[in-house]
């Protein structure tokens, strides 16, 4: 089985071929190419990867990433963004950037129905119903780091797609309001819980057969250097709830390159889930992202 | 205050789960409801931001630190329809551990998977879930699989979807209805799929140990304790 880096993100420099949005964390000067990605990729055994759109929502801001995507087609799959003004009329922008089938799904943090758990939920009231719905027409995959106030609202959204493949991005943890900083190396830190609050809504979603979990973006949220052990317990209870077979390992390269290296996190897996047998392990670190995402065969 | 028949004791040792009907009725009942909803619509904003914040599950809503907001609550722990049940499968040494007043919102999943809450090793750890309205089997009823509080049961498998659980038994019942279980036993809150949210209390008890609860745990209530029996229950006093 292929090991598939199923969460990351790769920018060039701000130029005019590939406009992107600048921010501290990414400044125009800065890079962190494909062919970086690749390099450390191959050092560590790792042979494919999904590219998360960073960097931008509109359609000219996915240009790198398109680019990136054709230029190595057996090597990826890209995850795009939707413009937050679009989502009452999504379907165009999806289908633009999904027209080559290398864009195989979208990524959103906001589901957008009522933060009072105790009213009434109405999915078509919801301000990411078209995405959904668009997606389940399409058979897009809907990448997900939802914040704290709409994890109650998951639910409803998966009862009324369950055919959608959805992965819930870095642990499932959804990061509350107020609780985002960056940490002293540049890199988000959410400042949560473990195991999260959140949980109460959002294990029992191992019931639907198509929602998966990125065993991703320790750094973010442990309040220990690698290996994270704050979070073992965590991974645990995902693996026990989840299965194997809907867990996917990920490293959200770059913000990891320099601490702990990505050579850390490519064993972080064997450090917080150290009793997994072979198969286990496997579906993991790419087995089920290959299933889940549809990679081609490596050697194609 | 009701004590167990030797049925009714049997049906506990052999299934670890009893059912009392009616076993908050009248006045009380009322006084509990009224009370419910008041400090409920007191304490739902801090909720809703502990929520935004991810600092409080939004699946339920616990009223914080109930027993200081009203002595109906502590009145509950020691309520004649059930207090004479856990005494008796206490060996007349019960502790009280903590009140969840809690309400359960509308979900297409439960917000708790089949689990017990405490291995073989704690003492007899025991809970009464006292149904504020009625709630229907479709409205996050209590599910549990009778025999698997017994040491033999093995690991509480993990099924999908819920209410494929071999075994188990789902506790639908009317306000005033109280399901006493033992929490070695595999239990859930089975989904609710009705429009309405689920009110109940749960009550946590336990034979007593020493150094289980300490004694400044319910000091902002001891006033309000002054029989023995209550300092017992409410581990006020050195043991
Ligand atoms: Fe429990």
């Amino acid at each position: 089985m292929p090991i598939i880096d199923s969460h990351l993100h790769v920018f060039e420099k701000l130029s005019d071929e590939f406009p992107r949005e600048v921010n501290d964390q990414c400044p125009a000067d800065r890079a962190e190419t494909a062919e970086k990605l690749l390099e450390v990729m191959a050092a560590n055994g790792v042979d494919q990867a999904i590219l998360t759109q960073i960097g931008g929502t509109q359609l000219t801001h996915h240009r790198y990433l398109q680019y990136c995507l054709k230029t190595y087609p057996n090597r990826f799959r890209g995850i795009g963004l939707i413009p937050r003004d679009e989502w009452d009329a999504p379907e165009d922008h999806m289908d633009r950037l999904a027209e080559n089938g290398d864009i195989i799904g979208f990524r959103i943090n906001e589901i957008g129905g009522s933060a009072d758990p105790l009213s009434q939920m109405d999915v078509r009231t919801f301000t990411s119903y078209r995405i959904w719905k668009h997606a389940a027409k399409k058979n897009y995959v809907m990448w997900l780091y939802i914040r704290a106030k709409d994890a109650h609202q998951v639910a409803f959204m998966v009862r009324a797609f369950p055919e959608i493949r959805a992965v819930f991005n870095h642990l499932m943890i959804c990061p509350g309001e107020g609780m985002f900083s960056w940490d002293g190396e540049g890199r988000p830190h959410i400042n949560t819980p473990v195991p999260p609050m959140t949980r109460y809504s959002m294990l029992g979603l191992h019931e639907y057969p198509n929602i998966c979990v990125h065993l991703s973006g320790q750094y973010a949220f442990s309040q220990e250097a690698w290996p994270y052990r704050d979070l073992e317990s965590w991974h645990k209870t995902l693996l026990a709830k989840f299965g194997a077979d809907k867990l996917m390992w990920a490293t959200d390269f770059p913000w990891i390159l320099e601490d702990p290296g990505y050579d850390k996190l490519v064993q972080v897996i064997d450090e917080l889930l150290p009793d997994l047998n072979a198969q286990q392990k496997a579906e993991i670190m790419g087995g089920t992202a290959k299933r889940v995402l549809g990679f081609p065969d490596v050697a194609d | 205050m009701r004590r167990p028949t030797d049925a009714e004791r049997q049906e506990w040792e052999d299934n670890g789960v009893l059912f009392l009907e009616n076993a908050i009725v009248g006045e009380d009942l009322a006084r509990l409801q009224t009370t419910f909803d008041r400090c409920a619509a007191e304490a739902r904003r801090e909720w809703l931001e502990g929520i935004a914040k991810g600092t409080r599950p939004a699946a339920h809503f616990d009223i914080p630190r109930p027993l200081e907001k009203d002595d109906v609550f502590i009145d509950l722990i020691d309520h004649p329809g059930w207090y004479g049940f856990l005494m008796d499968f206490a060996d007349e040494d019960l502790i009280l551990l903590a009140p969840q007043v809690r309400t359960l919102p509308v979900s297409p999943i439960s917000y708790v998977g089949w689990h017990p809450d405490v291995p073989h090793t704690t003492p007899l750890h025991m809970k009464a879930q006292i149904y504020i309205e009625d709630v229907p089997a479709d409205g996050g009823a209590f599910g549990y699989v009778p025999g698997s509080h017994k040491p033999d049961a093995g690991a509480c498998p993990v099924v999908r979807p819920l209410d494929s659980m071999p075994g188990h038994k789902v506790y639908p019942g009317k306000a005033g209805d109280v399901v006493l279980f033992n929490s070695y036993g595999w239990h859930t809150s089975m989904v609710n799929r009705t429009l309405k949210p689920r009110k109940s209390i749960i009550l946590i008890y336990e034979k007593w140990s020493k150094d289980r609860i300490s004694t400044k745990h319910f000091a902002a209530i001891a006033h309000k304790c002054t029989t023995p029996d209550r300092r017992r229950l409410f581990s006020l006093d050195e043991r």
